[in-house]
């Protein structure tokens, strides 16, 4: 600690102390704590310090770093004693979505990959009950109207109860979910054309009482088509995750859908790359099956973040079956840290696009 | 592909005629209504396939109006015309694209 001389230093003070913590950048957003409005309830007495740092999210990927430089910089105050921090967080809302008929939901995530079965819903069920855990109000939205999983991952296939005629979505895993499964039989099949299919997932989207929500993940069907278009013609995406094997002919697919997002301006969040490796359960070796790196080159490349690695984990598969997501029933394995961190940075993500902006309409 | 040059900041009608967009670059555009009716790039006005135009600005009246303006998700605008006509949607690009400003249209 500095000694402190009254004399020369004179007491400690409100703008000396923010005059300090304008050093503390937040690394995602680029700018410092203080011009971001993220210290309240500054105050000063004598020589302690108490502040609340408010957070774009309670699952910042950088919050404990973020306060220990804050406070190792206010204790470097001459005359300070005491900082006393308290971590808030506020999650942002998407520009202009208010202005939709989902007044309620704050960022809508959209995921999705380029063709199937890379394992794209069992990682948006992760993310959405990761963001969930980390004290967030979460919804997840079964996009695939043909295919719905939702309702095996999530271990609930009751049809949904309805007040006022507004769906109420399901709970599990700490989530609201909204599947097309709820509503159709398992094994009946829905032979749709594309209207039909774009009504429906207006239905799913609108006709439900999500409430107030911080984060709506959508898992999107696989490709380019009738629902994605929906999607992004209806609401101001947040933006999209896009999940792909590192294999290349399954990230050359992903190109599409990546590009489809570009074309209708959904900014990208990132890659996942799933089924990165395989873990031998005998002997622990990781096997690079489908090749290495390939997520991460091709988002080095096309210079759109790289999310993370997921392990072709039998526990990942196993947890979906059984109904209730890796993160939330085995917290602790390996797989469930790794999902964890891939949805802190995808909140990080997420809170860049708060603070981007949308053209101002003056049509009235 | 999103550039300043092809991202409004401002979209807002300065008559019932008459639109103004001004853009990240720092251009201003300045669109009639009967024009963009013209020009609607919905699959009735021009052939899905060749791009052929079945509906050109000369079969539009100059009276014709903005009937609503809306954003569709955040990369294109949706009108609908006094003659009812609603079926195009006009990306960030396109609208940019007709600016028939004395600089563009040089």
């Amino acid at each position: 600690m500095a000694i402190w001389n009254r004399e020369k230093d004179g007491p400690v003070t409100e703008a000396k102390v923010l005059d300090v913590l304008k050093r503390v950048q937040d690394p995602d957003l680029r700018k410092d704590i203080v011009s971001l409005g993220f210290i309240r309830n500054l105050k000063v007495d004598g020589g302690n310090v108490a502040f609340d740092l408010n957070l774009t999210t309670p699952a910042c990927p950088v919050k404990d770093q973020m306060r220990d430089e804050a406070v190792a910089l206010v204790k470097g105050l001459a005359g300070v004693q005491n900082v006393d921090v308290n971590m808030t967080a506020e999650v942002r809302s998407t520009p202009q979505m208010d202005r939709t008929a989902l007044k309620g939901v704050k960022n809508i995530i959209a995921v999705g990959s380029g063709k199937g079965g890379v394992g794209k819903s069992t990682i948006a069920v992760n993310i959405a009950a990761s963001l969930a855990a980390e004290g967030t109000a979460v919804g997840l939205l079964d996009g695939d109207i043909y295919g719905p999983t939702m309702p095996i991952m999530l271990g609930i296939d009751q049809p949904p109860k309805s007040i006022n005629n507004r769906m109420i979505p399901q709970e599990s895993a700490g989530l609201r979910f909204m599947s097309m499964g709820l509503l159709v039989k398992s094994d009946q099949p829905l032979i749709w054309r594309g209207p039909m299919a774009h009504r429906a997932l207006q239905q799913c989207l609108f006709d439900v009482e999500w409430g107030n929500l911080d984060y709506l993940v959508v898992d999107l069907p696989p490709g380019t088509g009738d629902i994605h278009l929906t999607l992004a013609q209806q609401v101001p995406l947040t933006g999209a995750v896009i999940v792909s094997t590192p294999q290349d002919v399954g990230l050359r697919i992903s190109m599409k859908t990546l590009r489809m997002f570009q074309q209708t301006r959904v900014p990208i969040l990132g890659i996942v790359e799933n089924m990165s490796y395989y873990i031998c359960p005998h002997c622990n070796s990781r096997d690079y099956i489908f090749g290495e790196g390939g997520a991460k080159r091709a988002a080095t490349e096309l210079e759109i973040p790289f999310l993370g690695e997921v392990p072709l984990d039998l526990a990942i598969r196993q947890q979906s079956d059984a109904g209730a997501p890796i993160v939330v029933s085995r917290p602790e394995s390996e797989s469930a840290k790794t999902l964890r961190e891939i949805s802190r940075r995808v909140a990080a993500q997420v809170s860049i696009r708060a603070f981007s902006t949308l053209p101002v309409l003056e049509v009235e | 592909m999103a550039s300043d040059a092809t991202t409004p900041t401002k979209i807002k009608k300065l008559s019932p005629g008459e639109l103004q967009i001004l853009w990240a670059d720092g251009h201003e555009t300045r669109h009639l209504a009967p024009l963009l009716r013209g020009l609607c790039p919905c699959a009735s006005c021009q052939d899905e396939m060749t791009g052929k135009r079945v509906i050109l600005p000369l079969h539009i009246p100059d009276s014709l109006e903005f009937k609503k303006i809306e954003l569709v998700g955040q990369y294109a605008v949706h009108f609908e015309f006094s003659d009812n006509h609603g079926t195009g949607i006009y990306s960030f690009e396109y609208l940019r694209e007709l600016c028939r400003c004395p600089l563009c249209a040089r």
